[in-house]
């Protein structure tokens, strides 16, 4: 890609570089993103897509914060004190989209909603 | 009293200072008074923040108190014509506000500043410099909030419209333009996002410090119950202060750049409103109420002679009373029409909550059993708040049953029910916090006599305040309206209710006057007046700059009490820690700094303006600019050049070394 | 607080002065990147509530986007994070010239997302008439997709200054030149997303590149003298005050261009794949 040298005069000081790692998952991420692009047009039925959807985001999502943000390697509070978040916004999205999917919700004047409920 | 303040240890009176020299990419030498208008509002030292949180908080309490004495006596007779109905909503409205965001919370943040680095053996919070801008930001939250007042007073500003007079809820659509076109509500949404942002720089600051900075020995289930509530409280605050934020946003969208969250028109709902708000609301409350379940854990166990029974569940119980706040906002909108899942769900949810905290109760009930009871004013205070606390559960387990809640929804009830907990729960803590630590922090103690009168004063008003609530409420009175009719049947409730009121409010008077007279001529007192457990009593009251001459190393939980007991083990480690901090260089202390201040009147001017982003910028009656914008940008811009100068100051520093005496010589340079 | 003994290797990994062994810094930010989780799912829980029962009137999506610049921009901003994991891999192996041209490198990829969005939004308003305000899919759209272009310029902004802060001189007070550096790089990185990158997407789109010059002359020339600014002060005139001991402030701004990335991808699938279907 660029002139990445690992050639720092003290490598025995480092342990060894990640480089060929990042740009390995970096192609990966990019190949999943256009199977994503792909997989909307192909006329697969609507809940295997959906479903496909989700997984793929959640495995590039995964990739990129425990590889590029390194989670792997940090101590376990780090994820602990992310995945708190993540979990607590998750949860409250769910439970948002129900309260307002449900039927006592439907607001007087509306066309067929999106897909989900 | 600059002087009483300028003579003590706390601002390092006595210490020589090393000059500071302008090192690379800054643009002035850091400041070194300790002292003086500079010394106090260049500071990073958390004490002195904790006490200028303090300061403005009581400040507000009393404002809050004065706006409920208006409310109060407007209510006092049926058609009364004491104000008008647009101030009565201003009052009310600001009364809430006043009192959540500006008295309560800041006054459990002077608390954590002051105790959460001494109870942990540190020597400041971990970001220092944020935590100032935490402060400063607070100052301008609270500046937004109230100059819709001065709209009353004076010609020029009327176009503020007031004071907010929306509810401290602010729900939508009466927020929006067409409801609310002046000013009070674009100050409103402007000011509590500056407060958000100062309460979660803030909490960001003390999670990193209460798990990254403690003493050597002091594992997470030796901390005190107080810094874990802090903890569990810092948590609640980054995560639940999102949700508003957006909702802000969109209040703000919809009013200055035409969007439809909440425009019916146009395709919104305003429920969203309310629930995004309560999805930060409920959390809110268990923000305002854990900080004082920790206070009283430590005042119990001091009056009592023993250690807090049950410790380790005492602390999951608040953790579990954290999250579970998280899953049960929509207990405020049972009547609203979510559907009879949704309303079970919360309202099994809600009544789960109940466990923890009664859990937590029963182990207060059970550190007091078999102790040997000392019944000292904070610890008059604490027993005040076990029952008081109690009763506004009992009445909050009432609300959990939906079909119940439905008569009590916006009645009486509920006010009675939160004046319970907020007032007989957080407020008697608090008033139990400032008694307990106050020798600690001024060196001084408070007379018993007075201060035990004034818990009874506030005791017995507050209960003759709201008491009568719960049956106006079930009686059919509801809130936030400005008057009554004289044949509903509440004249006397509301009569006994604002006497209890004035009771009330001269019990708060004669408490604060009390710590007035204290702060001069309240006999002195050491180190450790209550013969308490933890390390803040370990060191000289007040206490000085540098915190601990030695970082201590803990034993166990009660670190302070083990430290007693253990002296000769205690002594020779003292020394060891205190050569081996000279041979490294010595004491490290933060350096004070400009920009965190800066910063905030960027923060200040930018939010004022932006504020008014759609009007034109009048002087003398004369229109000078045909919108605030530019005035906005310029705040902006002296924000992000505070911030930007900010991050090339470094964090600097400076060494003390201490003397046998404990005297303290300054130096500089050397490597940090 | 930051007491290191500039002997021996540094350990990236654990920080012997803190309880836990993690940084004070990244510890922070992970911290900071929970809340801003809470954030983000506010603002697409918002969005996607609206799309449960869509009123008459609204705007459609599928009539609206253009699925292949989307992608486009999705792809730019992945790679925009390999380049900053790169960075910080480079700066704890010492590598200082390495971790300026990743960082460039970054800064650049994440101005063609921004330029992407622009471009996007100005054809939206304009060619597709959906605007703030005539639609709640406008609002909700627009207010979270603004808002994460927000967190991405922002993060561009961090970028420029932790680019700029790795010329930092060891002697001398270089404060003047700090600014001027920086300010050259924000008005490079400010010419490209708001002008050059639509204007070439536009020309991609057919209008003919002269048309393009002459209506972005004024940009165009601003940002090219500011360009010769940035490549005259990355010539580096003495020792800097900057190494591996600096790796824990690059890793944390990573921190908070990975998130900003993550972001895009919970977005790109739930605002726009999901419309397809």
């Amino acid at each position: 890609m660029s002139a990445h040298a690992a050639t720092a005069p003290a490598a025995g000081h480092h342990e060894p570089s990640k480089f060929h790692y990042f740009v390995a998952l970096a192609m990966v991420l990019a190949v999943v993103t256009g199977v994503e692009v792909v997989l909307v047009y192909l006329p697969l039925a609507k809940w295997f897509v959906v479903s496909t959807l989700c997984i793929l985001s959640a495995f590039k999502f995964l990739c990129v914060i425990f590889i590029f943000m390194h989670l792997r390697w940090d101590k376990v509070f780090c994820t602990i004190l992310f995945f708190i978040g993540l979990v607590l916004a998750g949860g409250t999205m769910w439970a948002l989209l129900h309260l307002f999917g449900a039927d006592a919700a439907k607001p007087l004047s509306s066309v067929a909603g999106v897909l989900l409920f | 009293m600059a002087q009483a303040i300028a003579k003590s240890d706390y601002s390092g009176g006595t210490t020589k200072h090393a000059p500071a020299v302008k090192q690379t990419f800054e643009v002035f030498t850091r400041p070194t008074a300790k002292t003086g208008l500079v010394g106090w509002l260049t500071t990073v030292d958390h004490k002195k923040i904790g006490m200028m949180y303090g300061g403005f908080a009581i400040m507000f309490f009393l404002i809050g108190g004065l706006e409920a004495l208006l409310i109060r006596t407007q209510l006092i007779v049926p058609n009364n014509r004491f104000i008008s109905a647009q101030l009565y909503n201003e009052l009310f409205t600001m009364h809430g506000t006043t009192m959540i965001f500006l008295a309560v919370m800041p006054l459990n943040a002077a608390f954590f500043n002051l105790l959460i680095p001494l109870q942990i053996g540190a020597r400041d919070v971990a970001f220092p410099r944020l935590n100032t801008f935490s402060l400063w930001a607070w100052v301008v939250g609270a500046f937004m909030l109230n100059v819709g007042w001065l709209s009353h007073f004076v010609p020029a500003w009327s176009g503020f419209g007031g004071a907010p007079d929306v509810g401290w809820f602010g729900y939508a659509p009466l927020t929006s333009k067409v409801f609310t076109p002046d000013l009070s509500t674009d100050m409103w949404v402007l000011g509590l996002q500056i407060l958000g942002l100062s309460s979660i720089v803030a909490s960001l600051n003390f999670i990193v410090t209460i798990i990254n900075m403690r003493a050597p020995g002091l594992t997470m289930m030796r901390l005190p119950v107080f810094t874990w509530m802090a903890l569990v409280t810092s948590f609640l605050l980054v995560l639940a202060l999102p949700a508003i934020a957006i909702a802000l946003v969109e209040v703000m969208f919809d009013r200055n750049f035409g969007t439809n969250f909440f425009e019916v028109s146009g395709g919104g709902q305003p429920i969203l409103w309310q629930h995004l708000f309560w999805v930060f609301g409920h959390p809110e409350v268990y923000i305002l109420i854990l900080p004082p379940m920790g206070y009283v854990s430590e005042i119990l166990p001091t009056f009592s002679r023993k250690p807090l029974f049950g410790y380790p569940i005492v602390v999951f119980s608040g953790v579990a009373i954290g999250f579970i706040g998280f899953g049960v906002w929509s207990h405020h909108m049972f009547t609203t029409g979510m559907g009879t899942i949704a309303t079970a769900a919360f309202s099994l949810a809600t009544m789960a909550i109940a466990v923890p905290t009664g859990v937590k109760i029963f182990n207060w009930i059970g550190t007091l059993w078999g102790g040997r009871i000392m019944t000292r004013v904070p610890m008059m205070f604490a027993l005040g708040f076990i029952w008081m606390f109690m009763l506004g559960g009992f009445s909050g387990i009432m609300h959990s049953a939906a079909p119940a809640d439905a008569q009590q929804q916006d009645s009486y009830f509920v006010i009675a029910h939160f004046h319970y907990v907020l007032i007989g729960g957080a407020t008697f803590a608090l008033l139990a916090a400032i008694h307990f630590w106050f020798p600690k922090f001024f060196g001084r103690m408070v007379p018993e006599f007075w201060g035990k009168l004034s818990f009874w004063l506030i005791f017995i008003g507050f209960n003759c305040t709201f008491f009568p609530m719960h049956f106006l409420g079930l009686n059919g009175m509801p809130r936030r309206t400005w008057t009554y009719d004289a044949n509903m049947g509440w004249n006397e409730g509301n009569l006994f209710a604002t006497c209890g009121a004035y009771l009330l409010g001269v019990g708060i008077f004669t408490y604060f006057a009390v710590l007035v007279w204290s702060f001069f001529k309240g006999q002195k007192c050491g180190n450790d007046p209550w013969d308490a457990r933890t390390l803040e009593w370990s060191i000289p009251s007040p206490p000085p700059e540098y915190n601990f001459a030695a970082i201590p190393t803990v034993h166990a939980r009660d670190p302070w009490w083990y430290e007693k007991h253990h002296k000769e083990e205690i002594a020779k480690e003292r020394a060891e820690h205190m050569k081996a901090e000279e041979s490294h260089g010595g004491i490290h202390m933060p350096d004070q700094s400009w920009y965190p201040l800066i910063s905030c009147t960027g923060l200040l001017i930018g939010a004022y303006n932006f504020a008014q982003l759609k009007h034109p910028v009048m002087m003398f009656g004369k229109e000078v600019l045909s919108s605030h914008f530019p005035l906005a940008v310029a705040g902006g811009a002296i924000l992000v050049l505070g911030c930007y100068l900010w991050s090339l100051e470094g964090p600097g520093g400076y060494h003390l070394h201490l003397d046998e005496k404990g005297n303290a010589t300054e130096s500089r340079g050397g490597h940090h | 607080m930051s007491s290191q003994a500039a002997t021996g290797a540094i350990d990236h990994h654990h920080d012997h002065t803190t309880s836990t062994g993690i940084p004070n810094k990244k510890l922070l930010w992970w911290a900071f990147l929970a809340s801003d989780c809470m954030f983000f799912g506010s603002l697409i829980s918002t969005h996607l509530v609206y799309r449960l029962n869509p009123p008459p009137g609204n705007a459609v999506p599928t009539q609206v986007f253009n699925i292949e610049l989307t992608s486009f921009s999705t792809f730019i901003l992945l790679m925009s994070s390999l380049l900053m994991a790169l960075a910080v891999n480079s700066i704890q192996r010492g590598n200082i010239k390495s971790t300026r041209n990743m960082l460039l490198g970054t800064m650049f990829f994440g101005c063609i997302f921004l330029g992407g969005q622009v471009y996007e939004f100005a054809h939206f308003v304009h060619i597709k008439k959906m605007t703030l305000s005539n639609s709640i899919f406008g609002s909700t759209f627009y207010t979270l997709t603004g808002t994460h272009g927000t967190h991405v310029a922002i993060g561009v902004l961090l970028l420029g200054m932790m680019y700029v802060r790795t010329f930092k001189p060891t002697h001398g007070n270089g404060l003047i030149k700090n600014f001027l550096h920086l300010l050259a790089v924000c008005v490079v990185m400010g010419v490209s997303f708001i002008w050059v990158v639509p204007g070439l997407i536009e020309v991609i789109y057919g209008t003919p590149f002269l048309e393009f010059v002459r209506h972005a002359a004024i940009p165009l020339s601003v940002g090219a003298v500011a360009f010769a600014s940035v490549i005259w002060y990355s010539r580096v005139a003495g020792a800097v005050e900057f190494g591996e001991k600096n790796a824990g402030d690059v890793e944390a701004i990573g921190l908070y261009w990975h998130f900003v990335d993550i972001v895009w991808i919970i977005i790109f699938t739930a605002v726009y794949l999901l419309e397809y279907l």
